[in-house]
This record gives structure tokens, sequence and C-alpha cells, in this order.
């Protein structure tokens, strides 16, 4: 039988300058700075034993993250403030864990259930009148669907799975923010930025610039 | 002048692996406050300079002293390049973001020949005058090192010094030199002349170059010393491997921890530069090399230690040092990698030590396929040793193995080729016939052939390359005895090695050449796809340079070259004394197990063999 292992859940936040990280070298830095603690993890068992870790859904290069998950079975069972803050001592701020708890290993992966993700797009251009950008999102949206190239293929989104929700814009002169809610599954994530460049280029403003967040990750029901 | 991130973070949005350009990494330094800022300059993108050891060294040396910062700096990839140039934004160090140009030292590694079109290409970027000539006493000190340091001729004109050797003591001098002639207020002329009374340090605007491929001498009246001597760390064990050395986010080359275990080689492989000019070999004792290594690990978190030397597997505790390593690291994930192993039972066993269970790839470097060969470049290997060294690893579980050879060396004729080809076909059935049937397909066998590129300072110096039809000649007559089944065959490019050999034996007439290929659209040329002979041949033409005649003409032994001036330590006679042993093919053996060979550099240096173990055997 396998030792006895213990799943904590960390939210971490990919900020500042890191969030031109790839998911891949976030989760790197992160199992990194697991180690540093000094906290006993646990590995896998295999010819290429590694840390056991597992990552909520990938946020692509560029975009930040406010409330990231990832679990780590510890071998030891550690007070969760204890290794919160051994954790927080260990981690670039860019990447510092928020919070840290102990939750069941029968709860599905992060992947499985969180599903939703809550974003946060700035677009910021001197040039946008009031109203264009919401209109064009709406006219986006109201088209049902998005086709977008990604490495040489075409991949086409039904909007109204992919957002539940709706986009909600607010504005003030020169800048806007856009707020989402994106359904991820296995047809994919839409990616929020693809949405509103998609909206820019209809009204004719590709060169403003968009600055990503995801600001919360949560599964459907909740 | 300032950058700032600011002016940083909108070029990001449109550049490929924008973490090469974001710093924050665990563990690097920052020194807002410091009055003498040094900027590091590897002269390639972030994800090879980040492999660099040098580096690593120099950036914890430095930032030691008090008042000093020490930053990174590598050459943007050719997309942030262009998009740096359109916004006018200069080189900047990774830590304070500040222009390169406004630091008071710029020290670039100078790690291989093909590195010095991006030398110029990051001088540019950073503004900062090509030629020394043109700088002021506003300008950041260009200071080279590295191992192309040690013929500097043909980059002379673009840096104000270059350290010959080892540079973690150097290094201090150089700034404490550099640091009291800037509180004296001396000009530009003053500072280098200070400077080249550092010993090691080589300014070459103080040397009237000769021409004709002969050594440059010292002016009159300046004080220079007419010949450089390389700089040596005489005990090791006194120097901490970098304690907790920049942790990068992004997939680098040798994403590792590293502990340097000792210096040096005196296999006396008469082709390796390396092995040289970084005599005599000291060893770091076990205990310090536990300590670094464990320290290291602890404070990077890195999943993997290299244990790197040129022959790592010779060091004379090695044994307790793996030993205790794998009891202190058991159950961690961790794992140890030895970076070349001795063809011998004793590598096999050593490389067992760290496998625990897994088995990775095991790589050996018996450069030659005849032992008629072998004893020319003093490679004491004989076949049986690699047949029973193969048979050893593929009876231990062993599945991949890769073999290093050589082609073009001198004296080789097309039979040298073929025994490449028979040995490897030999290496393959003893690797199969030692496999079970049922695992045989997981058999990879990897033949790595370089094509020899003579360099200064080795028993080959005089040596001929071979022209780029007799290569290819070769290396047909290579493709056609290696077996096809079973062996994956890879060859460096002849194309790339004529340029390579061209400017590792050329003088100071080599500069405009360098500067032509790097005008004319040169950069990353160290990168087979970016590399272009037609634009270095061009450049050659337009410069009045024969590349051909610099790199294949056979040279007389014992006249001086554009490099004569600088020394590994190695005496001219024992290098001539090596070629004719080569010729006789005659083998000298290790001076680190069977006693001194007279090749100078302990009594010139002031050094001495270090063996941690007492001795070696």
């Amino acid at each position: 039988m396998a030792d006895a292992t213990f799943r904590l859940r960390v939210t971490y936040g990919k900020t500042g300058r890191l969030r031109f990280l790839s998911h891949l070298e976030a989760a790197h830095a992160c199992e990194r700075a697991v180690r540093r603690t000094g906290l006993g993890y646990a590995v896998t068992q295999g010819f290429n034993p590694r840390m056991r870790i597992a990552f909520g859904p990938a946020l692509p290069v560029g975009s930040a993250g406010l409330a990231e998950s990832y679990d780590l079975w510890l071998s030891r069972l550690v007070p969760a403030a204890e290794a919160l803050e051994m954790l927080l001592a260990a981690t670039p701020v860019g990447l510092a864990p928020a919070e840290a708890r102990y939750v069941s290993d029968k709860d599905p992966s992060l992947t499985a259930a969180m599903t939703l993700g809550e974003y946060e797009v700035v677009v910021e251009d001197p040039d946008m009148g009031p109203g264009r950008l919401a209109e064009a999102l709406a006219d986006v949206v109201g088209s049902g669907s998005l086709t977008i190239e990604h490495k040489g293929a075409m991949k086409v989104y039904d909007l109204a799975v992919c957002l539940p929700e709706g986009v909600q814009v607010s504005e003030e002169p020169g800048r806007a923010t856009v707020r989402m809610v994106v359904h991820m599954g296995a047809w994919g994530s839409l990616r929020p930025e693809a949405l509103v460049r998609e909206a820019l280029g209809r009204m004719d403003a590709s060169d403003a610039s968009v600055t990503v967040t995801r600001v919360a990750l949560r599964p459907v029901e909740g | 002048m300032t950058v700032g991130w600011d002016r940083i973070e909108p070029l990001l949005a449109h550049v490929e692996r924008p973490a090469r350009y974001i710093d924050s990494e665990f563990c690097a330094v920052h020194r807002a406050d410091a009055s003498y800022r040094a900027a590091l300059l590897y002269p390639d993108t972030y994800e090879l300079g980040m492999a660099n050891q040098a580096v690593a060294i120099l950036y914890d040396a430095l930032n030691a002293i008090e008042g000093v910062a020490a930053e990174r700096v590598f050459v943007p990839a050719p997309d942030m390049a262009a998009a740096m140039r359109s916004s006018g934004t200069p080189l900047f160090t990774l830590e304070s973001v500040v222009p390169v140009s406004s630091c008071d030292m710029l020290g670039i590694t100078l790690p291989y020949e093909l590195t010095c079109t991006n030398v110029l290409e990051a001088l540019d970027l950073a503004g900062i005058p090509l030629h020394a000539a043109d700088r002021g006493a506003g300008h950041a000190l260009v200071i080279g090192g590295g191992p192309c340091s040690f013929d500097p001729e043909p980059l002379a004109p673009f840096f104000d010094a270059f350290l010959i050797g080892e540079g973690e003591e150097a290094v201090v001098e150089i700034v404490a030199a550099h640091r009291a002639a800037m509180a004296e207020g001396l000009d530009r002329p003053g500072v280098l002349a200070a400077l080249a009374l550092v010993p090691g340090v080589y300014v070459a605007s103080l040397y009237e170059p000769a021409g004709n491929g002969l050594p440059a001498r010292p002016r009159a009246g300046t004080g220079a010393p007419p010949e450089v001597v390389k700089r040596v760390v005489r005990d090791l064990d006194a120097v901490r491997s970098p304690a907790c050395p920049v942790v990068p986010y992004m997939d680098v080359v040798h994403d590792r921890a590293t502990v340097e275990v000792l210096r040096g080689c005196t296999r006396g492989c008469r082709f390796c530069q390396a092995g040289m000019v970084y005599r005599p070999v000291r060893e770091r004792t076990a205990d310090s090399i536990v300590r670094d290594a464990l320290g290291q690990l602890r404070c990077t978190g890195q999943e993997e230690l290299s244990l790197s030397s040129l022959s790592t597997t010779d060091h004379s505790q090695i044994q307790e040092v793996l030993r205790r390593l794998s009891t202190a690291l058991r159950g961690r994930g961790v794992t140890v990698g030895l970076p070349s192993l001795r063809v011998d039972a004793f590598g096999v066993a050593m490389a067992r030590l760290v496998g625990e269970g897994a088995r990775g790839g095991l790589t050996f470097a018996p450069e030659a396929g005849t032992q008629r060969m072998r004893d020319v470049i003093n490679k004491n290997v004989t076949e049986e040793d690699l047949l029973t060294t193969v048979q050893n690893a593929f009876d231990g579980g062993w599945r991949r193995l890769k073999l290093y050879f050589m082609l073009g060396l001198p004296t080789e004729t097309d039979d040298d080729i073929r025994g490449i080809g028979s040995l490897v076909s030999k290496v393959l059935h003893v690797a199969r016939e030692a496999t079970p049937p049922a695992q045989r397909g997981g058999m990879r066998i990897a033949v790595s052939v370089s094509t020899f590129v003579p360099k200064a300072h080795t028993p080959f110096q005089w040596e001929p390359q071979l022209t780029l039809e007799e290569v290819r000649h070769r290396q047909g007559v290579l493709r056609d005895s290696v077996p096809r089944k079973g062996v994956e065959l890879h060859w460096h490019d002849a194309e790339v090695s004529l340029i390579e050999g061209a400017l590792a034996r050329g003088g100071r007439e080599l500069a405009p050449v360098i500067e032509h290929a790097w005008r004319s659209g040169g950069g990353f040329d160290a990168w087979t796809e970016r590399f272009s002979l037609a634009r270095w041949l061009e450049a050659f033409a337009a410069e009045g340079v024969d590349p051909v005649a610099l790199a294949s003409t056979p040279r007389e032994v014992g006249a001086p070259q554009p490099w004569s001036h600088i020394s590994s330590g190695v005496s001219e006679s024992y290098l001539a004394l090596e070629r004719e042993r080569a010729l006789a093919g005659e083998s000298t053996p290790d001076c680190s197990f069977d006693g001194c060979t007279d090749c100078g550099a302990c009594p010139l240096l002031g050094a001495d063999v270090v063996l941690a173990g007492g001795f070696r055997g």
C-alpha cells in the first residue's frame, strides 16, 4: 500500500512581470518553490520519480491570474497556515501563494472541477470612441460563433456555450474594461484576448493594448 | 539615460518567449544603490547564456564586492532586437533595466569563435562605439574573457581589454583598479594603462600589431608586459561554487544545479584546447563539493545536479562524493548527472552509483576509430576498453549510448574513417548481444562526428585544417562505413567548421572581416539555421583575407603565431614536442596519475596539481 499523502490546495497569483511566463514555466517555478521550502512532498512511483503536483487550467503567456491553483501531495502533514508561510517565503513575488487548505483526495482534479474562468480584459486606446467597443463585442457575440486560427488549424467556438454569462463592458476615456466568464471544456477554452481582438479588428483599432487578467476560477455549480 | 520596465513591457506582447527579458527570477540580485555597475554579457540568447558557468561564477564574485552590482545581459533574439531598434530602446541589463552603456563595465564571455558577430550586435544595440579607439571616459569599459581570449587578436579592436584565464579572483582586481582609476579622475588612456598592470589583463591598444601572422608587441613606455600570462586560481577549494545561482523560469540549456568538482584536465588529448589552457588539475575536496551541492539544491529547488568538470570521473574522491550525495538525496526525486564518462569499468560503476533505478543515456568519447589514430591524438583508450565498457553498460541495464568521434585529425586516412564505422559496428553488436531480444527495440546508439578544427595553444596549432571539399569526401566515406540500421549518425556542418577554423587561429586582420560579416546581416552564426557561408566568404573577400589559406596552410613549427604573446602556461616547446610524439604515434601519460611531464604550466603559473585524495589511480 502506498504511504498516506495529504492533498494541499494552493491558490496563487501570476502577476506583474511574471504574467509573461507560459503555463509550463509558471508550473515549473512553483515546483521549484516547493522544493525550496523543505516541505516533505510525495513523489510519483515509476521510472522517473517526480513531485506529485497538479495544476489547474492553463493560463497563456501574457495573461495574469489572481487566483490560480495547484494541488500538492505532501508526505507529511503540516498545518496549512504553516505550509503557506513556507511557500510564501520560497516563491517569487509574482507567483506568491495567497491561500492553502487541505482538500479530500476524492475531490475531482482542478482541471475537471474548475471549468469557469472569470476574466477582466483592459483595453487601452486613446482614440477609442465611447460605446464602440461594447458595440463591436455585441456584434461578435451576437454572431454566435468565433473562428480562430491556432497553429495553422481553424477552430470554431460556440459563443453561447463559451460565454454563459455574456460580456460586460465598462468605459472611461481611452480605456475600457471587459468582463466575461469563459466556460472551459473538452472543446478547449476560448481566449478572451482573441474575442476582444476580433472586436477591435472590426472597429479598426488593432493597435490597442490589451491586458488580460483571470480574476477567479470556479466550478460550474458555484 | 534610463530604460525602465515601462519601455520594455509593451514590446513583450509581440515577441517570442518573453520570459527571456523579464528578470525577477529567484536569486537574481538587485542593487539599486550600487556605486559601480558591471554588466555581464553572454553573446547569445538567455537560454544559452544561463547555462554558462563562467557568467554564474563572475555574477557571484562581483556581487560579493561592496558597492558593486553585477547585472546580466543577453543578446535579444532577432524579433526583440527589431522591436528594440524600432522603438529606440537600447540594450538593457535585466536586473535594473538600465542601458548597458550607462554601466561602468561591460564584461563579455567569449565561449566560441562564431559568437563574434553577436558581440558586435550587442555593442551596437547598446549604443557603445564598436571600436575601443572611439570610446571615451563616459563609455563602459568593455572587457572580454573566456576560451576565445586565448587568441584575442581577431576581436582586439572591439575590446578595451581582455582577461586571459580564470576570472573569479582577477575580476575583483580589475574592478578595484578601475574604481581607483575613476576616483583619481584618469582619462581613458590612463584607465587602460592602470588595467594593463593587473596580472592576466591584455590591453590590446597598448600593443603594436605586427601583421603577417606575428604576435603583437607592447608599445614602448606603456609598461605593458611583453607576454600576458593567464590567471589561475591556485586553491580551487578556497573558492565556493555560487551558493544560490539565479533560477531561470524558462527551459534553458542545462537547467540544473551545477557544482564544479575540479578544474583542468591533463589526459593530454592533443587536439583539445581546454585540456591545454586550463592546466594544472586542481580538485576540490569531497567535503566542499557535497556541501556546495546540497546547499545549491536547497537554495534553488533544482531537480537535477551536475558535477561538472572536464573529467569528473577522474576526481580522486569521486566515489565518496557520489555515495554521500546519493544517500543525502534518496527519495527526493533529484537526479545527479556526470557530464562525461571515462571509457572503463569505473566510469560505468560511477554512472550506476548516481543512477539509482534510472538508466538514462551514457556518453563516451573514443574520438577516433583506429588505435593508430587514437595514439596520434593521445586518447589512451583501446578498442577493448570501449567494448568492455559498452558490454558493462548494457549488462547493467543501459539502452542508450552516445559516442563522439572526430574527423580530419592530423595524419588521418580514409582507413581511419572506416575504422570509426567498424568500431561502431562492433559496439552495436556487443550492445545487442547484451540486451534481451524483447528490449532491443529500446536500444538507441547515436554517433556524433565533429570536424577537427586546429586550435591555438595545442600541439596541433601548426596543423592544417581539411578543406571543405576534403571534409565532404571524408563525410561520404564515413556515411558509407557506419552501419545504417540501429545507429543515428550526426555530423557537424563542414561550412561552419571552415569559418570557425579561420577565426580560431587568425590575427587582428580578421577584425574588419568580422565587422563586415555583422554589417551584412550576420548574427547568431553559432545557430546552424542562421549561419551563412556565402555571407562570410563575401566578408573575407571584401577585406582581402583568404579563409582557406588561414585555416588550411600548414604552419612552420616554432614560428611565432598571432597569439604567441599570450601564455597559457604550457610552453611552446612542450607543444612542439607533443606534436612530434603525435606524428610518431607515441602517447604521453597523464601527469595527475603518473607524474610530471614537463609541460611548463606549474612552474610558470606558480601553481601545482592538487588532488583532494592525495593521489589518483
